[in-house]
């Protein structure tokens, strides 16, 4: 692809991670903790002994989950998205950085000149070709010339080689 | 419709008439009118040499100076650094200030316009070097034609002498 296209798909590359990032960041931001007296929603079980109440709202799990420990579930359930919570913004961020230094070297790569210039070289390559296409002409007629000139020689040979051979 | 569907071919038979008789009486037939107005593509009309519209046209602000001779490289990467500066902006907004997105985001799309209208404009640039591209192409095209033609005739002239010296080698014979 011609490298301004290109340019123009980085940019755009560029937005998609942009939108993409917050929009991310928004859908799984987890609820803000309004004062120090409500649980928080991050941690659930921080005592080692259950809590009676705060089991089925979190767990919701009919059953065999709150007879077993208690306190391994909503850890393991608060440990995976909490990771995700870490790692992602790192990820996106990272990415939309290296999209911004591709899009850097891809300017430093254009092959710009001034326009004097490039309508300097486009009459100086015309009258090259004129040149050229002249030398082209000439040479093609000179074959020419000699593929006729060929033609009537091996005529002439052939007609002679009939006419002398005798018939047996 | 404004033209018909099927046109009459032009009428250049009428140069012709006494070609029997005296085939240098046609004149050369006159060049076709040069396409200056507008014309018609699936029922739309424009111009033959369109320019890139100016941004105020589409009511953005235009960021990057305008002059004679803009340095293309140097304006992308400021407004590629302005880009990511207003995108930290934007998180550190809505993280604080979540209720004033709108100016930021309307700020980071005049970015981009800046810079599709930065590119767009570098495309008769390209359609220059594209033509500078194809002339030289066709002149090495026509050069290496030119050496083809010289390498055959000079075989045929080799093969035309060598034929004549079998000729007379037998004749003397």
């Amino acid at each position: 692809m011609d490298i301004i296209s290109q340019l123009q798909e980085q940019l755009n590359e560029m937005s998609m991670l942009a939108v993409n990032t917050f929009g991310t960041l928004q859908r799984d931001a987890p609820p803000d903790r309004l004062s120090t007296s409500y649980p928080d929603p991050l941690n659930p079980n921080p005592n080692p002994k259950p809590e009676e109440d705060a089991k089925p709202q979190v767990q919701g799990q009919p059953g065999a989950a709150p007879a077993q420990a208690p306190g391994a579930p909503p850890q393991a359930q608060a440990q995976p998205p909490a990771l995700d919570l870490a790692e992602q913004p790192k990820a996106m961020s990272h990415a939309l950085v290296l999209a911004a230094k591709k899009f850097d070297a891809l300017v430093a790569a254009l092959p710009l000149s001034s326009e004097e210039d490039q309508l300097k070289r486009i009459e100086g390559l015309q009258a090259e070709n004129e040149v050229v296409g002249l030398e082209l002409q000439k040479q093609l007629e000179a074959a020419e010339l000699e593929l006729k000139q060929v033609e009537v020689l091996f005529n002439e040979a052939t007609d002679n080689c009939i006419n002398l051979k005798k018939p047996d | 419709m404004a033209a018909s569907a099927y046109p009459p071919p032009p009428q250049y038979y009428r140069l012709y008439k006494d070609y029997e008789q005296d085939p240098s009486s046609a004149p050369e037939p006159p060049p076709p009118p040069p396409i200056d107005a507008k014309y018609t593509t699936f029922n739309v009309q424009r111009k033959i040499n369109e320019l890139l519209p100016s941004l105020e046209s589409h009511n953005v602000r235009q960021l990057y100076p305008d002059g004679p001779n803009i340095d293309f490289k140097k304006e992308l990467r400021t407004l590629n650094r302005e880009l990511q500066l207003h995108i930290l902006e934007l998180a550190d907004i809505l993280v604080e200030r979540p209720s004033q997105y709108a100016r930021r985001v309307e700020d980071i799309s005049m970015i981009f316009s800046n810079l599709h209208h930065l590119l767009n404009s570098l495309r008769p640039h390209q359609a220059r070097a594209t033509l500078i591209h194809m002339l030289e192409s066709q002149i090495q095209r026509r050069k290496q034609a030119i050496e083809d033609i010289k390498q055959r005739r000079e075989e045929a002239q080799k093969l035309l002498g060598e034929s004549l010296l079998i000729l007379d080698g037998s004749q003397t014979n």
